[in-house]
């Protein structure tokens, strides 16, 4: 087993949408650059802009959503997860295996297939 | 409203699930995930949305990642 080797992983991060808009970029920066500093590589970087969330998360109702995909060693994905969680900028984020990566963030209506 | 989509959710389930092959439901697909919650956000269960069991599982994944990241939620109340 080579526990070096790397796969695709994909990211969800919501950052706290009270901040400027430099800070914002700044955490996604911190966030890209812990990534980078364990040999991942970033592949495609999805910002989907402000949303609404579904429900309060530490007094706040909206974030900004990126979605990110990269090649990352799986060995130091426990690693990135505990740093991560400190981030305090970072109001949510969900790291998943990742099969391919999605060029554009549409999916097509499973009701609408019918007519 | 919630006979309209139990409508749909008929016409979803019966072609397309098992006809055209759908294997997968992704967490970031919230608008057709959206046909498997009730109005209060609780996923439906397999009596009623019909699915294989497969699909379920795949369908209760999706339900619970988008729940975590905020896109789904877990109760609504209004």
């Amino acid at each position: 087993m080579n526990s070096e080797k790397k796969r695709l992983y994909e990211g969800m991060f919501i950052i706290n949408s009270g901040l400027s808009e430099d800070a914002r970029k700044k955490t996604l920066e911190r966030v890209t650059k812990l990534i980078e500093e364990r040999g991942g590589v970033l592949k495609k970087i999805h910002e989907m802009g402000k949303r609404r969330l579904a429900y309060e998360i530490n007094k706040k109702r909206e974030g900004f959503y990126y979605l990110l995909y990269f090649d990352f060693p799986s060995k130091y994905i426990l690693e990135i997860t505990k740093e991560l969680h400190l981030n305090e900028d970072l109001i949510r984020f969900i790291i998943l295996k990742a099969e391919e990566v999605l060029e554009v963030l549409e999916f097509k209506s499973l009701a609408a297939q019918n007519y | 409203m919630a006979e309209k989509l139990q409508k749909n959710l008929s016409k979803i389930t019966k072609t397309n699930m098992s006809g055209l092959g759908i294997k997968n439901i992704d967490y970031k697909d919230i608008d057709n995930l959206k046909f498997f919650i009730t109005e209060r956000g609780k996923i439906l269960p397999r009596r009623i949305t019909g699915v294989s069991f497969y699909f379920q599982r795949k369908l209760k994944n999706a339900i619970k990642r988008a729940r975590h990241i905020a896109l789904l939620p877990f109760v609504t109340e209004d």
